[in-house]
């Protein structure tokens, strides 16, 4: 089909043309790990493109009823994305796989619950507040509840599952921010006295801003948590200027930060340990502050242009265990890039600035200024996360432990960015409805 | 024959890949739509009707709350806001009024223009006054889009023109 042609397409037969290519991806990934795993071809592989394809199709489906002049782009590419994270793990271990279908499937069935019940994204701002306690009662849970894993205390566990909270704390903390900023912005931004010559707003309007920043160290210190904290951070400084237009803020919030890391590198030793393994982490390649980020380095290496192909990079010891600890949550990008080279980690960072794009897109056609404000809050979580997560694996970054957003193992992180998809595409209805 | 079909499938995932990315990119050409609109909500970004304080010219064409669900009044019709104050409620003296609805205070809320951008204020109905689906506590900025509801009657304000 020439390319002209898909453009005249009905938006919503664009999005089926793009989820089916998606399918064909999953398809040909599915049937590579396979078939380099046994050494010959098995009907496996088409049964779990069958059932990744109904799940997509019948979130396709509702979306059309549902959303029709919603935004045609955001679900395929999270087909895509959620694709190679499965083909990944599903080459790491193939009952983690069955796992992350699970989640997949669940992930699909909150973005459906999303978008049926707040197709109208306006009925959301009536909850900011109920959103930001809720937000707020997570994080304390993970606090007092929390089980410590690697070092950090980001899960809790109920009924035998594990839930990292954060995950669902940042949507909800976005949601709240939106609706907090949207009411407050004219004072925020309106200087209330001169400091030194600098306009600032009255103590008492911005006490929760300043709150939010104490919270974020906060959550470092007590969850011994890096990624989320400088998460939850951003996103709160990004949404206040966007709010404000005004780069003030932002130019106090870097100072802040740089006030907060450099207390952060005296009270928590973990901290400590990441600035090194950044900086010298050939010092001691064995060592705890270096040994992950190493083996990254090695497989990403080992990947070249392109790739050692599907099933043939060397992800594996020789026990079954990964090489990279962690290697299919956190580190899933050093995995792709070694099976499918630079130009397929390439095409990963393309599909996540495809899908920032949509979400700032979605921001700026949006017409009330919670639609801005939540749009761009959420592509702001999104984007930075990734920024975060593969900076830190590709030793741009000290190393966070945060996940690939769509594409990593886990529950959590799963269903809660599905539920960031389905968000968007509530804002995207309303912004492109015909109009009254 | 399991290498060669493996560098098939490697490199035909490569190829849809950038297939994939290259559709959705193609369309930013396109994608012109509001392209000078921003996302930044802020006065001087294009977004905010006048600021207050640097310009109280008076608009050419004044703003409008134009309905969109009503039991009481037609759909599409307006409130004209030309007037500094402009009472909404069941109160014969109100500019809008909304007689017939039980929901309805008498004096229900004002809508006040501050140098041509028009805020909203609830004067303590018994039922609120709604902003986006928000009820509103305080004297609240209205801006392009917004939906103002008062009892049943939803109304969308549209700025005026400023010359």
């Amino acid at each position: 089909m020439p390319d002209r042609g898909f453009l005249r397409l009905p938006t919503r037969n664009r999005e089926l043309a793009l989820i089916a290519l998606a399918l064909l991806i999953a398809t040909a990934g599915f049937a590579a790990v396979q078939l380099a795993r046994a050494q010959e071809f098995a009907s496996s592989p088409l049964i779990a493109a069958a059932f990744f394809a109904g799940a997509y199709l019948i979130a396709h489906l509702v979306v059309r009823i549902t959303l029709p002049d919603a935004d045609p782009y955001l679900l395929p590419i999270t087909a895509v994305l959620t694709a190679l994270g499965l083909i990944e793990i599903y080459r790491i271990d193939a009952k983690l796989a069955r796992d992350q279908g699970l989640w997949i499937v669940l992930g699909l069935v909150l973005f459906v619950g999303v978008i049926v019940a707040f197709r109208d994204i306006r009925r959301l701002e009536t909850l900011r507040y109920t959103c930001g306690a809720v937000a707020v009662v997570l994080l304390l849970a993970t606090i007092v509840l929390g089980s410590e894993v690697n070092g950090a205390r980001l899960w809790i566990r109920v009924a035998g599952l594990q839930i990292q909270p954060g995950e669902f704390a940042k949507i909800l903390l976005v949601i709240f921010l939106a609706g907090y900023l949207r009411e407050r912005r004219e004072v925020l931004a309106a200087p209330a006295r001169k400091v030194l010559g600098i306009g600032v707003p009255a103590l008492r309007h911005s006490l929760p801003l300043l709150i939010i920043a104490g919270a974020s160290l906060v959550l470092l210190v007590a969850m011994n948590d890096l990624g989320s904290s400088l998460l939850f951070y951003v996103i709160a400084l990004a949404m206040l200027y966007i709010a404000t237009g005004r780069l003030l803020f932002v130019g106090l919030g870097a100072g802040l930060f740089a006030l907060g890391a450099t207390a952060a590198l005296q009270i928590t030793p973990r901290v400590q340990t990441r600035i090194d393994g950044w900086l010298h982490p050939w010092a001691d390649e064995q060592a705890q502050c270096c040994y992950q980020i190493t083996q990254s380095i090695y497989t990403i290496a080992d990947g070249g242009v392109l790739g050692a192909g599907f099933g043939r990079g060397v992800i594996l010891n020789s026990g079954g265990g990964t090489i990279i600890p962690y290697a299919q949550t956190d580190f899933i990008y050093s995995v792709i890039a070694n099976e499918m080279g630079l130009v397929g980690a390439t095409a990963v960072i393309l599909l996540y600035l495809l899908l920032a794009w949509r979400g700032f897109r979605i921001a700026t056609t949006a017409d009330d200024g919670f639609s801005k404000l939540l749009a761009a809050g959420l592509a702001t979580a999104v984007a930075f996360q990734v920024f975060v997560i593969v900076g830190g694996v590709i030793r741009l970054l000290p190393l966070t432990g945060l996940t690939l957003p769509f594409v990593s193992y886990g529950g959590s992180s799963v269903t809660a960015n599905f539920a960031i998809a389905g968000l968007l595409l509530c804002i995207s209805q309303r912004a492109n409805r015909e109009r009254v | 024959m399991v290498d060669q079909a493996l560098l098939l499938l490697r490199i035909g995932v490569l190829v849809l890949l950038y297939l994939f990315v290259w559709r959705i990119a193609r369309t930013a050409i396109r994608d012109v739509r509001g392209s000078s609109e921003s996302m930044i909500l802020s006065p001087g970004h294009g977004f905010d009707p006048q600021p207050a304080s640097i310009a109280p010219s008076k608009p050419a064409t004044p703003g409008r709350l134009v309905v969109v669900e009503s039991d009481i009044l037609p759909i599409g019709a307006a409130v004209v806001l030309d007037q500094p104050e402009v009472l909404l409620g069941r109160d014969p003296h109100a500019a809008a009024v909304l007689d017939g609805d039980g929901f309805v205070s008498g004096r229900h809320a004002m809508v006040r223009l501050r140098g041509g951008s028009p805020t909203v204020s609830d004067l303590g109905s018994t039922n609120g006054t709604y902003v986006n689906g928000g009820r509103i506590a305080a004297e609240t900025p209205l801006f392009e889009g917004d939906e103002v509801a008062v009892g049943s009657t939803r109304m969308i304000y549209e700025p005026g023109t400023t010359q």
